[in-house]
């Protein structure tokens, strides 16, 4: 008999939009979108909040919407958070088997992970996830526990997420307030790359930048297991600000020639003539050259990639096998993907919308990627959360279906 | 209607203007200036070393205690050196005659230089020229003898001298020799020398549309505790304002622009073909404001010269209020830089005085020179505070900078709001070389948090977001660090 599908909800409480995605993962682990909540974000700026009553509002009404939309009542929800506090480092912790002791234990591998988990983090910071790379014994890479093999030493290889504690409790805070029970926090990157990357992706080595409204997050994979994750606090609000501090247009028309006139590529040609927008009535109330234009957009995103090439370890771009993934609003912006392969020099990709049904038109939308990721990393943790229990535990569930 | 030119109103005729290098370190500025070509002025090389004279360019050499010497050195003695000068005073004399405008290069400490610098100067003043002197004061490690030697020409040369601009030799050593070779650093001084000589010369000779007098000059040079500040570029293309002002502060003295958040008074001058368009000097001006504070003393000139052809260029020249010190100049690169521009400088600099251009190859490093202290005094000093000079020459000014600061309301832009301040700061002066040392990181970070002062559109009033020492909020379009 199988499980009952389970419903899971993804909030990303972003720069330029807060949004809950709610998703049915089937008995079979398929994901069924039923419905997303969107509203513009308000007192949010470069991924952290900053007025909680504003924020607090803009949460409340998604939340309306997306109960609405999904016809669901939400009860918990996984939560996404990012900001440039939030940094990942690899840290291995090793552990020497004690003698007369030739077969790798549970315990030693659980001491080994340990070691491995103590980082040296700022005292105000917090950990996010400690997430398991590799583990190697005696020098030798596996991909799996050594529990059970011969050796001497064991090694186990995370990847830790961590940041200041104070400002993740506020952001977890805001959401019970709603109230909602937080289920996990995530950072933002690593849900995005459930969503954008799949099992062979990750093998050949893959980048997702996820280029949002105020904060540029990134997560990269090498033979499978994560390396490097972090955050640029950096956006498409940036872009916009630019265009404002250059041309002395006001935000509003800053936004809209960027979305509408915009060209991130630094192609020459591309940047002729002058970019207009017009009023209701046909007039042109706006004029910019378009060399001016399109240089401010080139600077500040090639600049934005440029540090997160300068965040990745050397040598970790050449290793790249499958490509950049680019994500997140700002990846929509005309010749952002050519900026990027003459930063990286990597296949550019949009990410394929993986095996997801529902509505085909939001989960196909880069900006959902984080919260629609979220319901995938959900899935993953429910699946690792339930298999530990081992035969009683299927047992009892087979019995007690409406359980969860 | 009837045209009118406003073209002449040259102070200085470029023929009128000598440049005279004195011994062997001044052998080495006047020859890079020699190399650089600087139009009608005339070079004169006073040395009493007969190997030192062989080997300059100068197209005009008098040597020195020619009976007295016998074409040796003075060994390091300024007695010798300036006797041996005075048996040269008639030649010289003859050569002075006529100029209007004499620059003086002169490595100060040994014997020749810092015994005759001061004899020149004095007869180039009763001569009737407007007399600027460039020195060099010696390392540290030279010792204490040199260092005093150097203080007293210095303290003799502030009583003759129009205009005074003194080189550390010691920030030299800080900065630039910890990263790069020794050729390379004196190379980059003598560049360094020649380009404030040819910018202070084509202020001065250059009839402007708007115009600087040596007034401005020596207000922006500031007292002579004040390490200058000096930085030019050039550049032409369709974005020839911003280029050249990138340019400008790219100069190593300037921190990239680090430092300008510092000076009070800052002198601009902008010369451009004869397409110069009022708007261009506006965007120059309004990118300057990003590096200067908003209290700060702007003292713009503008020329128009003819044979830039399409080219503009920039320079920039100020000072650092007393006692604060050049941090370390991070990068010796942005030395480096000036002869990759040179490329372009030159087809428009052939005929005319032009702040960049490469240096060819390296002057001897056995010269002594570089990094600015820079620093100006007005020419008639009063005898206190040529005595206070003499005891304060540490770097530092305690005390007596203040005195002289009372005592010289003539520079003509008194600029009201530093005045005060300057004469605040002697007493926490303090001859201590570890003081020294802390006060360079204070004017450092200091300089860093002012940025704030530039609009940020959406997150004004935020904490700078800064990553990686930059910071993010601001475009890079305007921050064109790279």
């Amino acid at each position: 008999m199988a499980r009952r599908s389970k419903i899971h909800v993804g909030i990303e409480i972003g720069t330029s939009k807060t949004c809950l995605v709610v998703g049915e993962v089937k008995p079979d682990s398929a994901i069924k979108i039923l419905g997303i909540g969107e509203t513009k974000s308000a007192g949010v700026r470069k991924g952290e909040i900053f007025d909680y009553a504003q924020t607090r509002a803009c949460l409340r009404d998604a939340l309306a919407k997306a109960e609405d939309a999904a016809d669901v009542e939400i009860g918990s929800v996984y939560l996404a958070v990012t900001g440039s506090h939030i940094q990942g480092v690899n840290h291995r912790g090793t552990y020497r088997l004690p003698d007369g002791e030739p077969v790798v234990g549970p315990e030693h591998v659980e001491e080994a992970r340990t070691i491995a988990r103590e980082v040296h983090i700022p005292p105000d910071h917090v950990y996010i996830h400690p997430i398991i790379r590799n583990y190697w014994l005696d020098g030798l890479e596996h991909s799996t526990s050594p529990v059970g093999l011969f050796g001497k030493t064991v090694e186990a290889d995370f990847h830790v997420v961590h940041g200041i504690g104070t400002r993740i409790q506020n952001s977890i805070k805001l959401v019970r307030e709603m109230p909602l029970e937080v289920d996990d926090i995530v950072f933002s990157p690593i849900a995005t790359a459930q969503m954008a990357l799949n099992r062979e992706h990750r093998e050949n080595g893959a980048l997702v930048i996820d280029i949002g409204g105020g904060t540029t997050d990134y997560a990269l994979y090498l033979g499978g297991v994560i390396t490097a994750s972090g955050c640029i606090p950096v956006g498409g609000d940036h872009v916009t600000n630019d265009i404002h501090l250059v041309t002395n247009l006001p935000f509003s028309k800053a936004e809209q020639l960027k979305i509408t006139e915009g060209d991130a590529s630094g192609d020459p040609a591309k940047s002729v003539g002058t970019a207009r927008l017009h009023d209701d009535r046909g007039f042109a109330e706006v004029e910019v050259s378009r060399a001016v234009l399109n240089e401010t957009i080139h600077q500040r995103l090639e600049e934005t990639l440029r540090l997160v090439l300068r965040q990745l370890p050397e040598g970790s771009v050449d290793a790249i096998g499958a490509g950049v993934f680019l994500t997140g609003g700002t990846s929509l912006m005309r010749g952002f993907d050519e900026l990027a392969y003459q930063v990286f020099g990597r296949d550019i990709y949009r990410p394929e919308p993986p095996e997801i049904s529902g509505i085909q038109a939001s989960f196909r939308d880069p900006r959902y990627a984080t919260a629609i990721g979220l319901i995938r990393y959900a899935l993953i943790v429910e699946a690792e959360r339930v298999s530990p229990p081992g035969f009683f535990g299927r047992i009892t569930r087979m019995f007690l279906p409406f359980g969860n | 209607m009837i045209s009118h030119s406003r073209a002449s109103r040259p102070i200085v005729d470029p023929s009128s203007v000598k440049i005279i290098g004195i011994g062997g370190a001044g052998a080495n500025h006047i020859e890079r200036v020699a190399l650089d070509g600087m139009d009608a002025a005339s070079l004169l090389l006073l040395s009493a070393d007969a190997r030192v004279l062989g080997a300059c360019v100068a197209p005009e050499k008098i040597q020195l205690g020619e009976s007295l010497l016998k074409g040796l050195g003075a060994g390091g003695d300024p007695e010798l050196g300036e006797k041996a000068l005075l048996e040269a005073e008639p030649a010289l004399r003859r050569s002075i005659d006529g100029h209007e405008f004499v620059f003086i290069c002169v490595g100060l400490g040994g014997g020749t230089g810092s015994g005759a610098a001061p004899a020149v100067a004095r007869i180039a003043r009763e001569a009737g020229a407007f007399v600027v002197v460039i020195a060099t004061m010696p390392f540290a490690f030279e010792g204490k003898r040199r260092r005093e030697q150097a203080d007293d020409a210095l303290a003799k040369l502030s009583a003759h001298a129009s205009a005074l601009i003194t080189f550390d030799n010691n920030r030299m050593g800080e900065t630039v020799l910890a990263k790069q070779g020794a050729h390379d650093a004196f190379a980059a001084t003598d560049q360094l020398i020649g380009e404030s000589i040819r910018a202070i010369t084509r202020i001065v000779t250059r009839p402007g549309l708007i115009h600087l007098g040596l007034d401005d000059l020596i207000s922006a040079l500031g007292d002579a505790a004040s390490p200058c500040l000096f930085g030019s570029g050039l550049a032409d293309g369709k974005d020839r304002s911003s280029a050249a002002l990138r340019k400008a502060i790219a100069s190593p003295l300037l921190d990239q622009g680090a430092l300008l958040k510092d000076a009070q008074t800052v002198l601009v001058h902008a010369c451009g073909g004869e397409d110069l368009t009022l708007l261009e000097i506006e965007l120059l001006m309004q990118g300057l404001q990003k590096f200067v504070r908003d209290d700060a003393h702007l003292i713009f000139g503008a020329a128009i010269d003819p044979s830039l052809g399409g080219a503009l260029s920039l320079t920039l020249i100020s000072s650092l209020p007393d006692g604060s010190f050049l941090p370390a100049v991070r990068e010796l690169p942005a030395a480096r830089e000036l002869p990759a521009e040179k490329t372009f400088a030159e087809p428009a600099a052939k005929s005319q005085a032009q702040p960049e251009e490469a240096p060819l190859f390296a002057t001897t490093p056995s010269i002594e020179k570089q990094a600015p202290e820079p620093e100006i005094f007005p020419a008639p000093s009063s005898p206190a505070a040529d005595a206070a000079e003499s005891s304060s020459f540490e770097l530092f000014e305690s005390a007596p900078t203040a005195a002289r600061q009372t005592e010289e309301p003539p520079a003509p832009e008194p600029e009201p709001a530093a005045a005060p301040k300057r004469a605040k700061k002697p007493p926490e002066a303090e001859p201590d070389p570890q003081k020294v040392k802390l006060s360079v990181k204070a004017t450092g970070t200091q300089s860093e948090l002012s940025l704030d002062s530039v609009p940020r559109g959406r997150f004004e009033g935020e904490n700078p977001n800064v990553f990686e020492g930059e910071d993010l909020d601001l475009p890079p379009f305007l921050r064109k660090k790279k």
